[in-house]
């Protein structure tokens, strides 16, 4: 029996068995992404899916959670020595864009299913139209590279020859897709036989009740924290810049309704799902992984050392529209998922800062860049490198400043030294690191954003930056605190033929050419008037802010490198408009101002009734609609343009 | 003849590890160390040793130190301001580090302050490619101006980290000479002369620590050499190294990042030296102190290596010795969390308060109350004396949790130990799987206070072969120090494919580096003969890491290509379990690590058993909560030969070894106790 006393005893071997299984991966795997940027998880999951074994410090802190249900039930029955495998995003919804490759092992005691050992690995191309399978642009998922549904890779310890050969047929490295594999296999097999010493070790019945107190542990821990949120509907809604190429902003919106200890995160009011990959395939599962990340953060930061696993998600349920970003339809493309997912932690981050004024962080600002360069060698080679991520910081918290160049929700990623980029690609660079005044002002400044800047030297060079964001609405502050500055993308910055690549993601180069990326500003706390001056002048010193903007965003006044006491408090003395309790970026306000979210929620209502297929292009022609008479009252103007587009595309008109 | 004496400064204990040359045999010294008067405790020693043993100052032939002086300075922070000069451009170098937070869930986590704050980073206009080449030499009125600049904001030092100084140094070391004409006497070190290898980041931080550390290590030498001389020790004396090594007292001034993690890699030697003179090859070195267990793979007498060990907030990228710590140690706190669930650690009660047992002030509950509330240990004193224990006050710490579980207290005390047991388990059985290698062929080699008290229950989940708890478990470190060669760690970062021309471009930096060894070995006062290893960093062209394969020195001499990718492929193949001959291969770093042995003691083997063992007398101590009769046994009757059933305990100064009711013992030759899993009846 495991009880109060010995739970931790169990917990703890289940996570080394989950550890060992990620040192195993990280041992054996080939690819950069295992080994510098740590895109993979193991599992320990329950005979339902469930996850209840993690590893403490390895690995995407996005899976903690994960539910295989829709994996495990592919197949009626298992055997001893079985592994599965599928990187399906519609089978299941475990596998979430194509480069992700799950495999699944049960673990047998005495010829009973004790539990499954589970994990994935980001693979760096999956083939499919683009160079590593991931783009904006691409609109439907067969475009996004060969997909393996749910088959059994090796069936009771025989490999089936002919899924080895799928992979080669189709992806553009075929031999580190199938190291990779071959690490996946080691890893389960690692957590296969831990478990089945930790089933002896405890006994079946035992274990399997002891499992269950481990999720029970861990949903108990998150009820106590979630217990002293307020009750109450918070509402949040943040964007991407743009739904397509050159195309429109893209809304998340979040209702999070928070009762006693549960809470709901109700998505309703979120976009149609796109013709670019930015969907989520969630399936419209209430507990899917991806709709959670953002409260795992909260939860991990308001209870540190809280157990995180499927019971952590018990007290929570999502809403997931059907047809929308965040439960996109079959057939639509999603390797960009994560750009949403990220929007998703922010706005669930939004809320619950309603909810927990005191406690809860700015946001950082998400839409990292992953920088990488296709150039040639001297030598005429080509060389392909990934140089690193280019994001802003962390978000300012109620009693510190932001983390510098990362922190929060995307602290978990590591760069690439300029040492090695330039060893491996001919480029070189010119600066790395933090670019002075862009964290936002507060009482506690937002992180500052990376900056990376450098001069390519061959031609047909193609410089792409996946995942960048946040180049036309900036992350927001609170409390008083001001706005971020947003993220920046040009081509030979200060010279003749200076570029401004705004959002786009890609730029062909050739020699000569320089490449200047500055992260997206992470949003402040608190009124920056209240900043002890010292703390300005010490930002001043150590470069992270102009005198000029203390002056403007601080009020503070410097004379020699020490605070103008005088000159400070007059200009702080000056009257200015009140602070906000979240502040946006003046381009927010402007889309707002029409974009009001009443005008949102008939736009929502309105394409809900509509086929999933048509959403996307109602929504262009809808916004074309409002953008031609902005300033018309919203409802009839709604209702007119509504029923326009119904009679000419003849469609049901909405009700 | 004389003597050969390692001393191993610890944070409570000083160990004196004492090697008679004429007879081999081995003593032992403890004594308080004094961290506000650095160099008594060797003075108090040297006095004790005289005393007690008739050894004479006069006698020492030889002398080795380690020391946690730089360890210290490190965690709190107090090194001296000191001054960053970067390259232009990339003045942040520190701020970055390498992204990643530390707590990946919390939003709250941050990286820490880094060691210089940035308005005392300058970017210097200087640049060098990543072929080598300078591209715009450094300026000597820009050095000037952004010295000036460093010592108005109070820079007592400056670090120069220059990118690409792995490749070419010059900048580096022109920069260090324009300082040294501006500023005589001023303290700088470079990032090159540190240790040269790619990775800004890394690079710079370790220069960096190495700067940091080297005013109170110097200040430390100092005295500590005073105290010996005014002790009238007359040879000169070695510091131990991070590497496992040792070195000359002038190296360690002017390289004390060498030193930093001496103590803990002296501890791995010990171990491993010992280990394999009594025939266990394969060990897993068990080091458990108050607030944590070091735990290192040794495989015939060597140690792994690695770097990127954790000082303080930081990692640290010369080479060391691979030890793992983990945050769990005797004076972990158990407690119960908001749900009324038993938690240990990672809070730890350390050596002050210490465990309420030791009626230091302690008054929370620790694994070590719960092996006293259990009876198995305080039946006698420990730590030579120093330290007695109080069952009472432990089993009055553990009643409020049996309390508040509805236990009883020595079902507490099982539970606390088992928890605490099982987070050692989770975190070494981590590195069984970085290292891929299988427990079940291993002994657990337990030294510390706290290793031989709860080394079965380790083994036992971790189902190793067996422990063995060495006759001095105390001085293991110390021993360390006596035993290591002279060991020093070379690199040369060339970045090039390995093809008939790359190998060719060998020649000259593998030269170069052997000359550099042997010179490096001259000056450490060394006249025996020179061992010399030879090994590169490869990968194949596009992975992003590196892998080490030992080389023959001969293959680069006679353009052998094919037999050094051979030597990656196959190390390759043994880490991960694949390789591909047919990919070309780039070869980053050529290193050479050379050596000069030093003499190794015999072990001397005790006199066997004459008749059975007896027990001192018997106690009720708590195994797994139920009440057992234990037979408590003195260390120094137990002779080769003896064998015992478990359950017993077996005191001795400094340790205490428990054996379970499933456990088995028996004295080897050498006596060591060595404890095995009795076969299940």
């Amino acid at each position: 029996m495991i009880d109060a006393r010995s739970l931790q005893v169990l917990a703890n071997f289940c996570n080394a068995a989950a550890d060992a299984m990620a040192y195993t991966l990280m041992r054996t795997a080939h690819s950069a992404f295992v080994k510098e940027t740590e895109d993979f998880s193991c599992q320990i999951v329950t005979r339902e899916g469930l996850a209840f074994g993690n590893p403490r410090h390895l690995g995407a802190p996005w899976y903690s959670g994960v539910d295989y249900g829709g994996l495990l039930a592919s197949f009626p029955a298992y055997a001893p020595g079985d592994i599965c495998i599928t990187n399906d995003p519609e089978a299941g919804n475990v596998a979430t864009h194509t480069p992700d490759i799950h495999i699944w092992k049960p673990v047998f005691h005495e010829g009973e299913i004790a539990c499954f050992v589970v994990g994935h690995i980001h693979n760096t191309d999956v083939g499919g139209a683009v160079p590593a399978s991931l783009s904006r642009s691409l609109s439907e998922i067969v475009q996004e590279g060969v997909r393996i549904p749910p088959v059994k890779l090796i069936e009771q310890g025989v490999e089936n020859p002919y899924i080895a050969k799928l992979i080669r047929a189709n992806v553009r490295l075929p031999e580190q897709n199938l190291g990779d594999l071959a690490a996946q296999i080691a890893s389960v097999n690692i957590g296969e036989r831990k478990m089945g010493e930790i089933i002896r070790r405890f006994g079946f019945e035992t274990f399997l009740q002891g499992v269950e107190a481990i999720l029970d542990h861990a949903e108990a821990q998150a009820r106590q924290a979630l217990s002293k949120v307020p009750d109450g509907e918070y509402f949040f809604a943040d964007y991407a810049d743009e739904d397509s190429p050159e195309g429109l902003p893209a809304r998340v919106a979040l209702t999070l309704r928070v009762q006693g200890d549960a809470v709901e995160l109700d998505y309703s009011g979120t976009d149609p799902q796109l013709g670019s990959s930015l969907n989520m395939p969630t399936g419209g599962r209430e507990r899917h992984a991806l709709v959670m990340v953002g409260l795992t953060y909260v939860l991990g930061t308001l209870s540190p050392g809280i157990w995180l696993n499927a019971g952590t998600l018990r007290a929570a349920r999502a809403v997931l529209p059907e047809g929308t970003m965040v439960n996109a339809a079959p057939g639509a493309a999603v390797g960009m998922r994560s750009l949403t997912c990220a929007l998703t932690q922010i706005v669930t981050q939004g809320a619950f800062a309603q909810a927990l004024p005191a406690l809860m962080p700015a946001a950082a600002p998400g839409g990292n860049a992953i920088m990488n360069i296709r150039t040639a060698a001297r030598n005429g080679r080509p060389a392909m490198a990934s140089i690193g991520p280019v994001g802003g910081g962390g978000g300012a918290t109620p009693f510190a400043d932001g983390g510098d160049g990362a922190g929060g929700t995307t602290g978990f990623l590591r760069n690439t030294p300029i040492e090695i980029s330039e060893a491996e690609v001919p480029i070189h660079f010119l600066r790395y690191g933090l670019e002075p005044d862009s964290g936002a002002p507060g009482r506690w400044r937002g992180g500052l954003s990376a900056v990376m800047e450098f001069r390519v030297s061959a031609p047909e060079t193609v410089v792409t930056a996946r995942n960048r964001n946040r180049s036309i609405m900036a992350a927001w502050g609170l409390q008083g605190a001001g706005a971020a500055g947003v993220s920046r993308f040009v081509k030979n910055p200060g010279q003749a033929g200076e570029v401004n690549l705004g959002n786009t993601d890609l730029v062909r180069c050739g020699p000569g050419d320089v490449i200047r990326v500055v992260g997206p500003g992470a949003g402040g706390w608190g009124d920056p008037f209240s900043r002890p001056p010292e703390l300005v002048a010490a930002d001043v010193r150590r470069g992270a802010v102009s005198p000029e903007r203390a002056a403007a965003d601080y009020g503070v006044v410097l004379r020699g490198g020490t605070v103008d006491m005088p000159a400070t408090e007059a200009l702080r003395a000056a009257p200015r408009p009140a602070p906000e309790t979240i502040s946006h970026g003046p381009e927010r306000r402007v889309f707002e101002a029409v974009w009001t979210r009443a005008r949102y929620d008939l736009l929502t209502a309105f394409l809900a009734g509509q086929p999933v297929s048509w959403r996307f292009y109602l929504k262009h022609r809808v916004f074309e609609a409002v953008a031609a008479a902005p300033d018309a009252p919203p409802e009839p103007q709604m209702r007119e343009i509504f029923a326009r587009l119904c009679a000419r595309y003849g469609l049901d008109a909405p009700a | 003849m004389g003597y050969r004496i390692g001393v191993d400064v610890g944070g409570s204990f000083t160990d004196f590890a004492v090697l008679d040359e004429t007879s081999g045999e081995m003593l032992a010294l403890k004594v308080f160390s004094r961290p506000e008067e650095p160099g008594a405790e060797i003075l108090a020693g040297l006095a004790a040793l005289a005393e007690r043993d008739g050894v004479t100052p006069a006698q020492v032939g030889y002398f080795t130190h380690g020391t946690t002086v730089g360890v210290n300075t490190v965690i709190q922070r107090s090194g001296p301001k000191l001054a960053l000069f970067a390259t232009a451009g990339f003045e942040d170098v520190l701020e970055v580090a390498r992204l990643k937070i530390p707590e990946i869930n919390n939003l709250y986590s941050r990286r820490p302050a880094p060691l210089i704050p940035r308005e005392r980073v300058f970017g210097i206009a200087e640049r060098i490619g990543a072929d080598g080449k300078p591209q715009r030499a450094p300026g000597r009125a820009d050095v000037a101006a952004h010295l000036a600049e460093a010592q108005a904001r109070g820079a007592e030092g400056v670090v120069i980290a220059f990118l690409h100084a792995y490749r070419n140094p010059a900048h580096e070391d022109a920069v260090r000479a324009m300082l040294a004409e501006l500023a005589p006497g001023l303290p700088v070190v470079t990032s090159s002369g540190t240790w040269p290898v790619i990775r800004e980041y890394e690079r710079s931080v370790t220069a960096v620590i190495s700067g940091y550390v080297q005013p109170q290590v110097a200040n430390y030498l100092d005295r500590f050499e005073a105290a010996l001389a005014e002790a009238g020790v007359g040879v000169p004396a070695h510091i131990t190294k991070s590497n496992g090594g040792v070195m000359a007292l002038d190296q360690a001034r002017a390289e004390p990042v060498q030193m930093i993690l001496s103590g803990t890699a002296s501890g791995v030697i010990g171990a491993g030296h010992l280990a394999r003179h009594c025939g266990f090859d394969r060990i897993l070195s068990l080091d458990i102190g108050g607030t944590s267990a070091d735990v290192a793979v040794i495989l015939d007498g060597v140690p792994q290596f690695g770097t990127g060990e954790l000082i303080g907030e930081f990692q640290i990228h010369i080479p060391s010795v691979a030890v793992t710590s983990v945050g769990q140690g005797g004076g972990s706190v158990a407690a119960l969390d908001g749900l009324g669930v038993l938690k240990v650690g990672p809070e730890s009660a350390g050596s002050t308060p210490g465990p309420a047992c030791y009626g230091r002030g302690g008054t929370r509950p620790t694994v070590t109350d719960a092996m006293a509330a259990a009876n198995l240990i305080g039946h006698g004193a420990l730590g030579y004396g120093a330290v007695s224990v109080d069952h009472g006050a432990a089993r009055a710490a553990i009643a409020p949790l049996a309390e508040g579980l509805g236990a009883t207290v020595e079902e507490v005390a099982a539970s606390i130990v088992e928890i605490a047991v099982s987070s050692m388990y989770a975190e070494i059985s981590g590195l069984i799987s970085r290292f891929g290698i299988d427990p079940r062929e291993f002994h657990l080699f337990a030294f510390g206070g706290a290793g031989a008290m709860l080394a079965c229950f380790v083994a036992r989940e971790l189902d190793m072969k067996g422990v063995v708890v060495p006759p001095r478990p105390g001085v293991i470190s110390a021993l360390g120090g006596v035993i290591a060669d002279l060991r020093n760690d070379f690199i040369r970062t060339l970045f090039l494919d390995l093809d008939e021309a790359g190998v060719r471009a060998l020649a000259a930096p593998l030269a170069e580096l052997e000359e550099t060894g042997r010179a490096w070995l001259a000056e450490q006062g060394h006249d025996g003969p020179a061992a010399i290893s030879v090994s590169a960093d490869m990968r194949y062209a596009g992975q992003s890491f590196e892998i080490e394969a030992p080389l023959e020195a001969g293959w680069i001499a006679a353009g052998n290509a094919g037999a050094i990718a051979q030597a990656f492929h196959a190390e390759h193949d043994r880490l991960f379990g694949h390789a591909n001959p047919h990919a070309p291969v780039q070869l980053v770093n050529l290193r050479l690590v050379v050596s000069g042995p030093t003499p190794k003691p015999a072990i001397p083997r005790p006199a066997p058993a004459e008749g059975p063992a007896m027990p001192e007398r018997h106690v009720t101590g708590w195994f797994d909560g139920l009440a057992h009769e234990v037979p408590l046994y003195q260390r120094a009757d137990l002779r080769p030969g003896h064998r015992l059933a478990g359950p017993a305990i077996v005191g001795q100064e400094d340790t205490t070894t428990v054996l379970p009711p499933d456990f088995a013992l028996e004295v080897d030759a050498f006596g060591n106790l060595v404890l095995t899993r009795a076969p299940r009846a």
